[in-house]
């Protein structure tokens, strides 16, 4: 039967080899995209785990390949910055020879060394030292190794240390092992590491989703090309004696065949592919080289897989029809989608709705239902409801028709909306789910920035005692020195600088920062002021990473009822620059601050996001934008094999409908609204329900005002939709050539 | 010279279309080999021959839909075979009807608003369009068919709309292709009856091609294509 199959699908002329060729070409677009996005998933793990050595805790296991647990590794990971870009810093201290050694070093730096990534050496060997290099004490004297940054533009320093320095220094830990990956880093929690660990698995995770169900959405399409014309040819093989089973048996080696074929081509593809996909930025920074490639595991799960789903997806279409030796018939006739399908949609909508009204629910496991059920409501809902929509819109628009090409295009939609939405259907995940990312992001970094005013740029400070470490005020800088103050004060484009007291009260320390003279505070007006007459206030947080939703710079903070005389000699908690706003001295600033408070946690700009979580979010950002590009060209293919699949079925009426006259513009049209109308609706309802839940949940969460998108998002959907509809658009010349005056032959 | 019949008030008489010297060839197959035709105004003209022997490209030719290699054809007095494919599209559809012996509806649209179709492309509204359509449907006995979609109709019913849709616009010329070679003899029998009944009404030309005796005996006058020559004209005993 298999020698009959591979003879009826490889010698039976050239129609029959055609639609196999179409199938096969069909699926090698849906395995070449899928081997990249596999390799772009691959690649962004490869640049997450050589990044991963930064999230190296006390608890990381102790690592094989080298190190004694008998002599531990000092470490202290903390993030600075220049300018927006972050810089992963280090300090290490070894307690023996045999201390563990971080990767792309070949000795551990002694105490006054230092190791830098070529990134981060170009950039202080560009600007003053005052600005950046004064920041970390000693000499270079390596360039960590590739093997240690995630991009090759990663900023990374590893500054040795004295052993008894640095085991004094809130924060430093004692490790035993290196973090190798990202894939065992739930145990070092990454609170004392770079805080994007666990992240970036979740986000990596759902981004393989949803790159992954589109592509697999599109190879199930293209399996089942020219389905009809091959339902026909069996029901012939019936009239002349065949069983079902054989039948059958046939369908699966043809099936088998297009994909093998298929899977040969898409490998091809993806080279091909894979020299434009080295100049992705995924998550802003570029992958290094060899960073997209497969697994073995990849390989065989393509190779075996998809012949197998090729094959059933096959048998499952024979099982929906009904092969008779005197023709085909379909088995069900399945009621049209009900508006039943839009409950859990608008259920999901009305759980956020509920909370953003009537507040968070208390409790974190309260928080998670509103969250996960809400959104999961909202997924399944579009999901679900999907087809209706398609149907309520094919409806409307085959009603409306004053021409032609609307009319046949609405009819057909009208005909199928489920098989009309199922091509698409991926992409309802990825825009969803990007556009409720970018909507909640987007809000929380315009908040973040804007409601400080023009004051939140200009100022640095230096908290010693954050909300984040376990403080003990012993370790607190007990005192700032007048001169060291007014030393700090004449630096270049230094305004002023306040110091900012622990508070006396230890209950009220739980709710603030500490006490500061009014004095000083009017000097700094970016962290609030003080109620009028007052001599000392007690502020509470003012640094962006604590709480970024209120501006402090409109904070009016309460008097402390001590006096300016009574706080100068209580330890220090903060202190703050006011800078001039240049990024010269607001860099200048940050050094001061470093080389006069080491180990105290880097400077941050009052109002800003950290730049662990700036970078974090700009990643997001980004691969957010890559994954709408990528799920709208996913879809768009989808659209195209559908199209082929539409024509293939309408050749002849289409083509007598051209030679009477009809234009192939019309046609053109007929072919463009059928894909365009669904493509561009359900990209209107995914993107509108994602940035409501984000709204919805923004509000209720975290009482941030929700913001449209910026620019850069709309233009990253409008270059997807128009890529998309160029797709469409290539399918036209195969509308000119199926539909020739040939068709009208009587055979 | 065109004649205006007393009767039914349309033009009849005049050449309205006439093919002289055509010659086609697909590759190396001659199709024509100097192909010469006129037809009359109002004329029901039945093209008979053998399978192979290029009547059917003789009236893709007369349709322009084929441009001939050699030759001339003109309709209404105008050369048709030197003009665009623009313009020849424009003619096929202002001017002529078509009629296919299969698979010519749209298998997404209704049996009115397949048949409203010609009209719709020639900028017709909607709701004028459908009711002209609807017309049609009693004037062909498929009363109650409106609404129905290929796939529920019969043969004979599909040919009958199908027919509807050629003589909807009321083109001058209704090019039939084997209109009946799908039909049994009764089904061919009432399609035929029906297309030159409603031809002869609005004052139609029509080009039937056939290779069925029968079917041409309903034709004015018949002729015979052989080896792509028109060998034989004839009027019919009707």
């Amino acid at each position: 039967m298999i020698r009959l199959g591979l003879r009826l699908t490889l010698r039976s002329g050239r129609e029959a080899l055609l639609r196999v060729a179409g199938t096969a070409v069909a699926v090698a677009l849906g395995v070449g995209l899928l081997l990249c996005a596999l390799a772009g998933v691959n690649g962004l793990h490869a640049q997450a785990d050589r990044g991963a050595w930064l999230d190296t805790s006390a608890q990381t296991a102790p690592s094989t390949s080298g190190g004694s647990t008998a002599e531990p590794l000092w470490w202290l990971y903390s993030v600075d910055q220049y300018g927006s870009q972050a810089i992963d810093r280090v300090d290490v201290a070894a307690t023996g020879p045999n201390s563990p050694i971080p990767p792309g070093i070949r000795h551990l730096p002694g105490a006054g060394e230092l190791y830098a990534s070529p990134a981060l050496t170009s950039l202080m060997a560009s600007v003053p030292p005052s600005e950046l290099g004064d920041r970390f004490p000693g000499h270079q004297v390596g360039i960590i190794g590739a093997s240690a940054l995630p991009s090759p533009e990663s900023l990374v320093v590893v500054v040795g240390n004295d052993v008894h320095q640095l085991s004094r220094v809130p924060g430093a830990a004692k490790v035993r092992g290196i973090q190798q990956s990202l894939a065992n880093c739930f145990s070092c929690q990454s609170n004392s590491g770079s805080g994007s660990g666990p992240i970036l698995k979740w986000i990596l995770a759902g981004a393989a989703v949803v790159l992954f169900v589109p592509v697999l959405i599109l190879i199930a399409t293209a399996s089942r090309l020219s389905a009809a014309r091959r339902e026909e040819r069996f029901a012939a093989m019936r009239l002349i004696g065949a069983t079902p089973h054989q039948v059958s048996a046939i369908a699966a080696v043809e099936a088998s065949v297009a994909a093998v074929a298929g899977v040969a081509v898409g490998f091809v593809l993806y080279f091909l592919l894979r020299l434009l996909l080295v100049h992705v930025q995924f998550t802003g920074a570029p992958l290094a080289p060899g960073d997209l490639s497969l697994t073995w595991t990849d390989v065989l799960v393509v190779v075996i897989g998809i012949p197998i789903a090729a094959v059933a997806s096959a048998r499952a279409g024979l099982r929906r029809v009904r092969i008779s030796p005197l023709g085909v018939t379909r088995r069900v006739t399945s009621p049209p989608p009900g508006a039943a399908r839009m409950i859990p949609l608008l259920a999901g909508v009305a759980l956020l709705a509920y909370f953003a009204i009537a507040g968070k629910p208390q409790g974190n496991t309260s928080q998670m239902v509103e969250l996960v059920g809400g959104l999961l409501l909202i997924l399944v809902g579009l999901m679900l409801a999907g087809p209706w929509l398609t149907r309520m819109g094919s409806q409307l628009m085959a009603a409306r028709a004053n021409r032609v090409a609307t009319l046949i295009a609405g009819r057909r939609l009208l005909d199928n909306p489920r098989a009309a939405f199922r091509s698409i259907s991926g992409l309802v995940l990825a825009l969803f789910v990007t556009s409720a990312a970018i909507g909640a992001l987007g809000s929380i970094v315009a908040s973040t920035s804007q409601v400080g005013g023009p004051r939140s740029a200009d100022t640095v400070a230096v908290q010693f005692c954050g909300l984040t470490t376990s403080c003990d005020f012993s370790n607190s800088v007990r005192t700032v020195p007048a001169a060291e103050v007014a030393k700090l004060r004449n630096a270049p484009g230094v305004r002023d600088v306040t110091v900012v007291h622990v508070d006396p009260s230890a209950a009220q320390r739980m709710n603030g920062v500490g006490v500061v003279s009014c004095g000083a505070l009017a000097k700094t007006p970016a962290i609030g002021k003080c109620v009028p007459r007052a001599d000392v206030a007690a502020i509470g947080f003012f640094l962006g990473q604590n709480e970024v939703a209120k501006s402090p710079s409109l904070k009016v903070w309460p008097p402390a009822g001590l006096s300016t005389a009574s706080i100068a000699g209580l330890p220090v908690e903060a202190v703050v620059f006011a800078t001039d706003g240049s990024s010269s001295a607001l860099e200048q600033a940050r050094t001061s601050l470093v080389q006069a408070f080491p180990f105290q946690g880097p400077p941050v700009v009052v109002d800003a996001i950290g730049p662990s979580q700036l970078r974090l979010l700009a990643m997001i950002r980004n691969l957010t934008q890559v994954v709408v590009v990528a799920s709208l060209i996913i879809a768009a293919c989808s659209l195209a094999v559908n199209i082929a699949a539409g024509l293939s079925e309408r050749k002849r009426p289409f083509g007598l409908l051209r030679l009477t006259g009809v234009p192939t513009a019309v046609l053109r049209r007929v072919v463009a609204l059928e894909s365009a109308l669904p493509l561009l609706m359900v990209a209107v309802v995914s993107i509108v329900v994602g940035l409501l839940a984000a709204a919805l949940f923004l509000r209720s969460q975290l009482d941030f005002t929700f913001r449209v998108p910026g620019l850069a998002y709309w233009a990253t959907v409008v270059c997807g939709l128009a890529a998309s509809l160029a797709i469409i658009a290539s399918t036209f010349p195969l509308l000119s050539r199926m539909t020739g005056p040939e068709v009208a032959r009587n055979d | 010279m065109t004649i205006v019949s007393a009767s039914s008030g349309v033009e009849v008489g005049g050449v309205i279309l006439e093919a002289q010297g055509l010659v086609l060839s697909f590759g190396e197959t001659p199709a024509l080999r100097g192909a010469n035709l006129s037809v009359e105004r109002g004329e029901v003209l039945a093209v008979m021959g053998p399978s192979g022997s290029g009547k059917s490209t003789l009236l893709y030719c007369l349709a322009g839909i084929l441009v001939p290699d050699a030759g001339v054809v003109r309709f209404d007095g105008r050369r048709l075979d030197d003009q665009s494919e623009k313009e020849r599209s424009k003619l096929r559809r202002d001017r002529f009807g078509f009629v296919f012996q299969f698979g010519q509806l749209v298998p997404e649209l209704t049996a009115e608003e397949n048949v409203a179709l010609p009209l719709l492309l020639g900028g017709t509204p909607r709701a004028e369009a459908l009711t002209v359509a609807r017309g049609w449907f009693e004037r062909l006995g498929l009363e109650g068919m409106e609404c129905h979609r290929t796939g529920e109709m019969s043969g004979g019913q599909a040919q009958r709309v199908a027919l509807a849709r050629g003589l909807v616009a009321q083109p001058d010329v209704l090019f039939a292709d084997e209109p009946t070679g799908s039909l049994d003899s009764l089904n061919g029998e009432v399609v035929m009856d029906l297309l030159t009944r409603a031809a002869r009404d609005q004052g139609t030309t029509v080009i039937i091609v056939t290779h069925e005796a029968r079917v041409a005996a309903y034709a004015d006058r018949e002729v015979v294509v052989r080896d792509g020559l028109v060998t034989s004209t004839a009027s019919a005993t009707r």
